[in-house]
């Protein structure tokens, strides 16, 4: 806490020389090769060349016909009557084609005899199944019905999965963005594992990165710095987020301020000066309020930072970029959509093991452990009398758990 | 969902090679197939949460046979894929197939070689996919992120699918013979004027840089490199089935093609032949390294003590307390009166695949 409290002070209260990112050179790209912005490899299956969103969105835009990303179905006889007189197939042909080609030829069971689609085929030949069943059989046998992380990724798809909005206002246009974002959680495992744990968020083009910043929820936002033990009451008003606003997100070269408040400070100026004394490419900066996505020009695939509270850094990986589809949820008011979130496991109450610790003591003559974590109820039983007095000698911190947010 | 992305790779080549096999285009033909193996059911038992995934993954493997590299049945076979695993999935909303657009070009030009050779039931199950809104119009084919992989699987695209290379006959048409015979003229006229006014009965011999019949050559060599394909191709198939047959058919092709053939096959011997052998010794170079690493490892590495070594060291645990904290801290175990019983706690079977 300490350590973050500093840098934020170290930075220097001159006005933040602005230099806005101007689309300078993205506009001379353009007009020399038009491919620049079909997004391609950099390295296969790793990340893509630099591009630019809206560019992207208008050559696909240009490719299709409207109807193909329209959200209106198209009319089925419309379509084929249109079939018809486009290949010049005379009406016999077509009936013919169209039973052909009907979902009734890919039926692999005669049509009085619907298998249950929830149980895996026993005598299959294909090799999914084969080892699908080898799974299910194992699972079988553990005895769990049901994982309690599947229960909450199936009550997240609920919320999310295609929701229509209430009102045509609130409806996503036609032909817009939707950008698929992961932001990990910040590293600070001792331990080398393979989970890279995250949350997804889904957004628009019309976005800016400010609403973004908004739907990042991190505990250390959450952090009271301080002790408490003599007014345990007021220790909530000293959340971190309200008193350290300033924040950054670092795209290809240009950090993008949080300026919305009178109290944010420019914390990327102390980067910035600190590559230039080393003669590193020079950075430019930008508010991030007033840049949207569309006017975004980057990699897919590619980790990028988010910084806030002086030191708490997480990457953002941009995983998909894509024109808006009927089944997407199109109430706009629903975004930006969280639409995964990793869970960790939360640290409990010393006293009841049952719910999460609000508080961390020192030097408790009451606690079995120094330190030692409770629970909101138990810290205020154990340690005050009924009017509220404290009892003993220690000192109390407020604790916000990793999973305080699952 | 990782788990079953080579299962589903090797159901569907199987399938498609069964297609190839046949040597159509018809979707009839296909959708026996998709009977005969019970396609359908590879949706069949996945649970709800994993429903879309499981189709996002089968989608995302179907889609790569529906592009380039491969060859056009193959194309085809993996447009009817798309199209019966898209209407076949049970995941709910129905999941759509990413199309990137950089490949959009690729599916135009499929679209529009599939009219012209008049393959309806291709163009109306393209058309329909394109109807019902089976596509997400997308930057990337896959979601990236950022996955770099220490081992490098070189993906085994299916071989038989590829379709043969075509470059040389794409760039030497007509229009370029024509072009090029004609600027050949030129450039003869032009030698002829020069000498025109030296009075020369013949233009200087040390001015015939280029080869007087140099466009029919070019052509000759070109026929020659297609007759050696279709040879190659005709004694491939005729091998695969009887050596007796293979024989009669080289017999038929011309000599000089049989000759280029033979050569041609032994670079190929050769060229398969030495990578093996570089892979053997690559296997005893690494397999020392290998042992010299781990030695080395073994007596350099520092070992950091656990996370949880580490906290018990750093939490001082007064008193008594310690040995309760020793047993496990179940709310049961709290709960019950006399902690005598030696329950051992539950052992789950990790699943191997």
């Amino acid at each position: 806490m300490k350590k973050k409290k500093c840098r934020q002070k170290l930075i220097t209260h001159e006005p933040p020389r602005i230099t806005y990112f101007v689309g300078g050179n993205m506009a001379a790209n353009t007009s020399k090769d038009v491919n620049t912005n079909i997004p391609d490899y950099e390295y296969t299956d790793v990340n893509t060349k630099l591009f630019h969103i809206g560019s992207f969105r208008s050559e696909w835009l240009k490719r299709l016909k409207p109807s193909s990303y329209s959200f209106q179905a198209e009319d089925e006889e419309a379509f084929e009557a249109n079939f018809a007189k486009e290949l010049g197939v005379d009406p016999e042909i077509m009936t013919k084609v169209k039973s052909v080609c009907s979902l009734e030829s890919l039926r692999c069971h005669p049509e009085d005899q619907q298998p249950d689609p929830e149980v895996v085929p026993p005598d299959s030949t294909l090799k999914t199944l084969v080892q699908r069943k080898k799974r299910q059989d194992h699972r079988a046998s553990l005895k769990i019905s049901k994982n309690r992380h599947d229960l909450y990724a199936d009550e997240l798809d609920r919320m999310t999965v295609g929701r229509k909005a209430e009102s045509v206002a609130d409806m996503v246009p036609e032909g817009e963005v939707i950008l698929t974002i992961n932001v990990y959680y910040p590293a600070v495992f001792d331990k080398f594992n393979y989970i890279r744990p995250h949350v997804t968020l889904v957004m628009t083009g019309s976005h800016s990165l400010a609403e973004l910043r908004d739907a990042i929820c991190c505990v250390s936002d959450l952090q009271v710095c301080g002790e408490f033990s003599n007014t345990p009451d007021i220790a909530p008003d000293f959340i971190s987020k309200d008193h350290f606003k300033s924040a950054f997100f670092y795209f290809e070269g240009v950090f993008y301020n949080d300026m919305r408040f009178p109290e944010c400070q420019d914390i990327s100026m102390t980067i910035i000066e600190w590559a230039k004394a080393r003669n590193f490419p020079p950075y430019s900066q930008a508010k991030m309020e007033d840049t949207r996505f569309i006017d975004l020009k980057i990699k897919v695939g590619f980790p990028y930072l988010y910084c806030h509270q002086g030191d708490c850094e997480h990457l953002v990986i941009f995983t998909d970029i894509r024109l808006v589809h009927k089944n997407d949820c199109m109430d706009k008011k629903l975004y930006p959509l969280l639409i995964h979130k990793h869970r960790v496991t939360t640290q409990k109450c010393a006293v009841c093991h049952v719910y999460i610790g609000r508080w961390i003591t020192k030097n408790d003559q009451f606690a079995p452990s120094n330190p030692c974590l409770f629970c909101d109820k138990c810290f205020r039983m154990l340690h005050y009398d009924a009017k509220g007095n404290k009892l003993g000698d220690f000192l109390a911190y407020p604790y916000v758990d990793r999973g305080a947010f699952n | 969902m990782e788990f079953c992305r080579k299962q589903v790779k090797s159901d569907c080549e199987e399938l498609l090679s069964r297609f190839q096999r046949t040597e159509s285009v018809r979707f009839e033909i296909f959708s026996k197939i998709w009977r005969e193996m019970k396609f359908s059911h590879i949706f069949y038992g996945t649970m709800t949460h994993e429903k879309r995934h499981f189709s996002r993954l089968v989608l995302d493997t179907a889609c790569v046979f529906f592009l380039p590299p491969f060859n056009f049945q193959i194309r085809v076979g993996g447009l009817y894929l798309l199209y019966s695993l898209y209407r076949s999935q049970t995941a709910s909303p129905l999941q759509q197939i990413r199309l990137a657009l950089k490949d959009w070009e690729d599916v135009q030009k499929f679209e529009k070689d599939a009219v012209d050779a008049q393959h309806l039931d291709a163009v109306y199950i393209l058309r329909q996919l394109m109807c019902i809104k089976a596509f997400h119009f997308t930057a990337m084919p896959s979601l990236l992120t950022f996955n770099k992989k220490r081992k490098v699987e070189r993906s085994a695209l299916c071989e038989k699918f590829v379709e043969r290379t075509s470059r040389p006959q794409e760039l030497i048409n007509i229009e370029l013979l024509e072009e090029l015979s004609n600027v050949h003229k030129l450039y003869e006229n032009l030698k002829n004027s020069v000498f025109a006014t030296a009075e020369q009965a013949h233009p200087d011999p040390s001015l015939n840089l280029i080869q007087k019949d140099f466009v029919p050559e070019i052509r000759g060599t070109v026929v020659d490199f297609y007759k050696w394909q279709q040879m190659t191709d005709c004694a491939g198939d005729g091998e695969a089935e009887d050596a007796g047959e293979g024989m009669s058919s080289q017999q038929e092709c011309s000599g000089r093609a049989e000759r280029l053939a033979s050569i041609k096959s032994k670079a190929y011997g050769q060229a398969a032949e030495a990578p093996k052998s570089r892979r053997h010794r690559q296997v005893e170079i690494d397999f020392s390294n290998n042992a010299g690493q781990s030695h080395m490892s073994g007596s350099v590495r520092m070992s950091r003590p656990s996370l949880k070594a580490r906290t018990s060291d750093s939490v001082d645990i007064s008193g008594d307390t310690w040995k309760d904290a020793t047993t496990p801290t179940l709310i049961s175990r709290l709960t019950t009166l006399n902690s005598a019983s030696d329950e051992k706690p539950k052992q789950y079977k990790r699943f191997k695949w």
